[in-house]
């Protein structure tokens, strides 16, 4: 496609938004491999001269990285995978069964959404302690469990089964689970590696409520674990504090390139009716 | 007696009545036909059969059982969808062994009944292809193979060959027909297509709006269409129905004077009016014509031709004739015989030849 002069012109306000946007960026990588003296030099240099990898070396050996990495990883794996199984059997019901009111109930489960974040956390961090959870992995799992953009996301593509395509596995006496296991999940694989992969992310960020529920710190996660470098803690180290947040971000980086591939792979694969 | 009975089977959503007070009976090995427009109830018919859709009252038995509340999975009922509905992620053997996995078949017999009917529709060397590599008419035997390895006495389906273009469609049905004459099961099928349904049927029924309007072999469906509707429905072009009025034995079609033989008077009774449905390949094309006419249009079919004819009255009729030979320009009009005429009542539209049946149906076997 030709791009017209003019309408080139358009090109500048994004290209000056995508500026805006990576300049943070391009900083957190190169303020982790420069040492302090060049950090704190007045110009706006983003190449570190020379490089050097201190910054990564401290982070590695004298701070428990690989237990931040753990934990995060524990509670981002277990949100996801669980939250994907819930999802899927609630979507799956609305989709397979005629019950009364099902609308109803679907509708009333949208307006979840509706509830800001914010009013769920007394009542949340009440249950939790009443729970014992407190300061646990588990009290930062469970209440992400259930998600209704997940159950959302997930009925819309499983409305778009033929159903031709449920009724014959019916017809060959078919449980549900076997319906959803031997025929949904696979025509909705695509949908459900995205649904996942947006669902890890969310957890893997996740800032505020492990904040409150995790007190120890052989408990943290790693976006916690990164105020401890800007904070009195690690007296505001800049170079470690982005060496901290390079790693943290390069997980969640690393599984989306991975999994981008494999998403369009099963795209192509299930472009085609039965 | 693996037969299928429907007693006074009746569908509706809501306040749509979708199937009217429907009963019929499928006996044992034999290939019953719902033919119908679209819209019809004949689809969903078959599903309530199927047990895919719930039935809002009468009774349906199979092999002498009420099954109304029993689960399409225990009906033990095969079935082909008219989409095929092949399971896009698995392969045509994967496909085909669905179902039997399910049921938790030994593999041998399996391996076994797969690659029976597999050689049987000539899918051998495509077990490992997807769907998506696969033609309409591949697809389509694929659907049958799965719906034949399962061995059930009863086979329901659904438009199979809607799918399919003129020539393959022609090849698919006498496939089916033969596969059906080995397995002879009890065999429900849905059509709009009406040379399916002769070809295929042993018996059809003819829905129209949810009612049922007739069921019948395909001669007597053909020969004897119990209303106007069978009539107009059944056959290209379809029966030709003319308004006729009687006066003592004298009958006018398309202003002409005829007399009416007294036998043929008698059916009719005291009616002043009747509908007169007489087929396009029954008039004959002579000089000197029992009711005249012009020629408004002619088609060519190569194995016949068909020609549309005004009569005085302006009623259209489709006279066909494979006399190739035979100036169809110069003609001046149709004759008949009494015997291949239907007389239908003008405002129910029944025939009136059923009951009284002079008429013969000289084709029925």
């Amino acid at each position: 496609m030709k791009i017209n002069k003019l309408k080139s012109l358009w090109h500048l306000p994004l290209l000056l938004a995508l500026a805006v946007q990576f300049w943070p960026l391009i900083f957190m990588v190169s303020t982790s491999f420069k040492d302090m003296n060049q950090i704190f030099q007045a110009s706006l240099n983003p190449l570190p001269m020379p490089a050097t990898m201190v910054n990564y070396e401290t982070v590695l050996n004298n701070f428990p990285f690989f237990t931040f990495l753990y934990n995060t990883f524990f509670i981002a794996i277990l949100v996801t995978g669980l939250k994907l199984i819930t999802s899927l059997l609630a979507a799956f019901a609305f989709v397979y069964y005629d019950f009364k009111y099902k609308e109803v109930v679907f509708n009333s489960m949208l307006l979840t959404f509706f509830i800001p974040f914010t009013v769920l956390i007394m009542p949340n961090y009440l249950l939790m302690s009443k729970l014992g959870l407190l300061n646990t992995p588990w009290g930062v799992i469970l209440p992400q469990l259930v998600d209704g953009m997940g159950i959302f996301l997930m009925r819309q593509t499983m409305r778009g089964i033929p159903k031709a395509l449920l009724e014959v596995a019916v017809l060959e006496s078919a449980s549900p689970l076997q319906v959803l296991y031997k025929v949904v999940l696979h025509l909705v694989r695509p949908s459900v590696i995205a649904v996942g992969i947006f669902f890890f992310i969310n957890a893997w960020n996740e800032y505020f409520w492990p904040l409150l529920v995790l007190r120890d710190k052989a408990m943290y996660t790693l976006p916690l674990a990164l105020q401890m470098f800007i904070s009195a803690e690690g007296g505001s180290e800049w170079g470690i504090a982005m060496a901290v947040a390079m790693l943290t971000c390069l997980p969640p980086l690393i599984l989306y390139f991975v999994s981008q591939r494999f998403i369009l792979n099963t795209f192509m694969q299930s472009g085609v009716k039965g | 007696m693996n037969n299928i009975k429907l007693k006074n089977i009746c569908k509706a959503y809501g306040k749509t009545v979708v199937v009217k007070d429907l009963s019929l009976e499928v006996q044992q090995g034999e290939r019953l036909i719902l033919l119908g427009p679209s819209g019809c109830g004949k689809t969903t018919t078959l599903r309530m059969i199927a047990g895919l859709e719930a039935i809002t009252s009468g009774e349906l038995e199979i092999n002498g059982r009420v099954v109304n509340a029993m689960p399409p999975g225990e009906r033990n009922i095969a079935m082909v969808f008219q989409s095929y509905a092949l399971f896009p992620h698995l392969t045509v053997w994967e496909n085909v062994v669905f179902g039997l996995k399910i049921q938790k078949l030994s593999s041998e017999e399996i391996k076994k009944r797969a690659a029976e009917a597999m050689g049987m529709l000539n899918l051998v060397g495509y077990e490992q292809h997807r769907p998506n590599e696969l033609s309409g008419g591949q697809k389509q035997r694929v659907a049958l193979c799965r719906a034949l390895v399962k061995q059930s006495p009863y086979f329901l389906l659904d438009e199979p060959l809607s799918n399919l273009d003129a020539q393959l469609r022609q090849q698919a049905r006498t496939e089916l027909v033969k596969i059906h004459e080995i397995f002879k099961p009890t065999m429900v099928y849905v059509t709009h297509d009406q040379t399916e349904a002769m070809t295929v049927a042993h018996k059809i029924a003819v829905l129209n709006k949810g009612c049922l309007q007739q069921v019948g072999t395909p001669n007597e469906i053909y020969n004897n269409p119990a209303n106007t509707f069978v009539a107009g429905f059944i056959g290209t072009p379809p029966m030709n129905l003319l308004k006729a009025h009687l006066l003592y034995d004298k009958i006018f079609v398309g202003n002409e004077c005829l007399v009416l033989p007294t036998e043929y008077r008698a059916i009719i009774g005291e009616r002043t009016t009747v509908v007169l449905g007489i087929r396009p390949e029954r008039c004959l094309l002579e000089h000197s014509p029992m009711v005249k006419a012009r020629i408004s249009f002619i088609e060519n079919l190569g194995n016949q031709r068909i020609a549309r004819w005004q009569l005085k009255t302006g009623e259209e009729i489709y006279v066909s004739t494979a006399d190739h030979k035979y100036a169809l320009e110069l003609a001046k009009g149709f004759s008949f015989e009494w015997a291949n005429v239907c007389f239908f009542d003008t405002k129910s539209g029944e025939n009136l030849n059923v009951k009284g049946s002079v008429i013969k149906d000289e084709n029925c076997c």
